[in-house]
């Protein structure tokens, strides 16, 4: 299922809303500048900071 | 079923289908299919005549024995009709045959898994399901074939009369990103001018339109049949039909097309349209790709371990490909890469041994975990790992990309020749004098780094501040070595690598995306700029992509300024670690 996804462009700043099929493997660049330095923002928003992902405590 | 094992050493699960007939002393007499009541579309014929239950799947079979669908047997337990039996003389059915699971070790796996051809159903402007007349370019090779539904008389399906006057459509199903398909078919020009070809030869009083985009004749005595095409009196129209109306009394089509050569609207009619159909990746290729640890390239075809020196390789040592599920390609061009594909197998069977990579990770016993993050990101496979014990690097699967390296967080895996220590050493030493002037680069060997030469190569001009260290695949870095580079006092640190579709180690740059989300999350929560870590895909032909990300780099360090990397060095200095005594009594105090 596809669901409506926000992205920021960490070079130019430009913030913007993509459709992203579940399991999608696709290079995102962004569409005003073509910088690859594109932020995934609705993980960070709904998911929570992913930080700890795969560390374990010592 | 499954692959297992690495290269020189895989063991592969077949599962033999049960046929249901001892093909040893089945005669193919056919008295079976006689008596079977079974009626059923022809799948080898395009649905365009019919088969029983038990049947000859086509006629070239070897063994030349028939084989029961139980899907389409009306059953056997209990026997519901058990006709075949009782006429098999031969007494060759056996209704309780079962599949079975063979497994063989193999030193090399070729992957030979075809296309599968484009339906038309959803391009409705075509009416490939409204029109009776209107049909596909394999239906079209069942129906003129001598062995087809037929008996090789061309006629439609409408009436069973000859068409006088047919359509040929190009590219349906290929060069068409609305539905998915850029790619060019490779094959359908080709076949459509041999089968007006066909046609001519058949009936010359026929009439051929073929409406098309672009006429790709580009193999050998191709442009020659293309204009043998011509002479025989085939129209070629420049444009590709809108809509195609049907006659519902005569079942005539008309198509509506403009000709971009005259740049006018057309209509043409036609006692039949054929629809050139491409082909696309197979339904079993996300199967077989998760099996062997294969990659795909945009289009869904497998992608090659390289695209001019290793055309025939997969990323994953020891697997080969052959013709169409690599990419679309003719019958001459799937023959040589069937050649190439089993002399490659052959050299590395006859070789005996295999020559390791020698950038290999190693494991350590006693600092590893346990927690099996490495096999998980492993892109070939080749850490084994279970449950409550330390993980086994394969070193002959083993690429060297350094991929569990970076996301090991107990610096338990060492990379032969690309330790931590060394870059970390790297790092401090190129950051030791004037930080602040310095753009850090991590840049990938396969692409990043070559995009870099062919900037210095091609004489391209860019700011001389980047400062770049070269790994062996993005997904190397890892979160300690660029908060290592800001430590240091970096303004800007740039992780760069190859495109999606030309990572050299299958799909490990994807962790490089996630590690770098991680990394711009963590430096947001330690109050840092997170704008000043940036990736980029650069491959190695695009040494003028290098040089404009270099200068769009230096303006991006001439913003940060001395008290933000003051505060950075700060703010992203280790938290001394509590020694494990200490926390224990904390514990219980607690």
């Amino acid at each position: 299922m596809a669901t409506m996804e926000n992205f920021k462009c960490m070079l130019c700043g430009h913030e913007y809303q993509e459709l992203v099929e579940e399991g999608e493997d696709k290079e995102r660049s962004c569409p005003k500048c073509r910088s690859n330095s594109i932020r995934h923002l609705k993980k960070r928003a709904s998911q929570g900071d992913s930080d700890d992902k795969g560390k374990k405590t010592e | 079923m499954n692959v297992s094992g690495y290269i020189g050493n895989f063991t592969a699960e077949i599962r033999r289908k049960a046929r249901y007939v001892d093909p040893e002393a089945c005669t193919a007499c056919a008295e079976c299919a006689q008596v079977c009541p079974v009626v059923k579309p022809d799948e080898y014929q395009m649905g365009l005549s019919s088969r029983k239950a038990i049947y000859i799947p086509y006629p070239q079979a070897v063994p030349s024995s028939y084989i029961l669908n139980m899907e389409d047997c009306l059953g056997t337990n209990p026997i519901a009709c058990g006709k075949c039996a009782e006429v098999c003389e031969p007494d060759c059915i056996n209704y309780d045959d079962r599949d079975i699971i063979v497994k063989r070790d193999v030193g090399a796996v070729i992957v030979a898994i075809g296309a599968d051809v484009y339906d038309p159903t959803e391009m409705d402007e075509y009416g490939y399901t409204r029109f009776d007349n209107v049909i596909t370019s394999m239906e079209f090779e069942r129906l003129i074939c001598a062995g087809g539904p037929t008996l090789g008389h061309f006629v439609r399906p409408s009436d069973h009369e000859r068409p006088k006057r047919i359509g040929f459509i190009q590219c349906v199903g290929s060069r068409n990103p609305s539905i998915g398909r850029p790619y060019c078919s490779n094959i359908c020009c080709m076949n459509t001018i041999k089968d007006t070809l066909l046609l001519a030869d058949h009936y010359p009083d026929v009439e051929c339109t073929v409406f098309y985009q672009d006429i790709r004749a580009f193999g050998k005595s191709f442009e020659d049949m293309f204009q043998r095409s011509k002479e025989a009196g085939t129209r070629y129209i420049r444009g590709i039909p809108g809509d195609i109306e049907e006659d519902t009394e005569t079942g005539n089509l008309t198509l509506i097309a403009e000709n971009t050569t005259s740049g006018k609207i057309e209509r043409h009619e036609f006692d039949m349209v054929i629809l050139s159909v491409g082909v696309g990746p197979p339904k079993d290729l996300a199967k077989i790709s998760s099996l062997l640890t294969l990659s795909k390239t945009s289009d869904g075809f497998f992608m090659e371990s390289h695209p001019k020196l290793k055309p025939v390789d997969a990323p994953t040592r020891g697997v080969f490909f052959s013709g169409f599920c690599e990419s679309p390609k003719d019958i001459k061009d799937s023959v040589c890469q069937a050649g190439a594909a089993a002399s490659r197998a052959g050299a590395l069977l006859n070789a005996g041994q295999v020559h390791i990579e020698a950038i290999t990770s190693v494991i350590d016993a006693d600092a590893c975990k346990k927690c099996g993050v490495c096999a998980s990101v492993c892109p070939y496979g080749a850490i084994t790992w279970k449950k409550g014990e330390v993980a086994v690097v394969i070193d002959a699967a083993c690429a060297g990309c350094g991929n569990c390296g970076a996301a090991c967080k107990f610096d338990a895996i060492t990379m032969r020749h690309f330790t931590d220590a060394q870059y970390m050493a790297q790092i401090r030493a190129i950051l030791a004098e004037d930080p602040q002037d310095k753009v850090f680069v991590f840049a990938c060997n396969w692409c990043s780094y070559s995009g870099a030469d062919m900037a210095g190569i091609s004489r391209m001009q860019y700011p001389a501040s980047n400062r770049i260290v070269r790994t062996m695949c993005s997904a190397r870095v890892s979160e300690d070595m660029v908060l290592e580079a800001f430590r240091c006092g970096a303004p800007v640190v740039l992780v760069s690598g190859c495109h999606y579709a030309d990572c050299h180690y299958i799909t490990a740059n994807r962790q490089t995306v996630q590690r770098v989300q991680r990394l711009w999350n963590k430096l947001e929560k330690a109050g840092v700029r997170p704008e000043r870590l940036q990736l980029e895909w650069i491959s190695a032909a695009e040494g003028q992509k290098f040089a404009k990300v270099m200068a769009q780099m230096e303006e991006l360090r001439k913003t940060v300024t001395e008290e933000e990397i003051e505060y950075t060095i700060e703010a992203l200095k280790p938290k001394p670690r509590k020694p494990k005594k200490e926390k224990e009594a904390a514990a219980v105090a607690g």
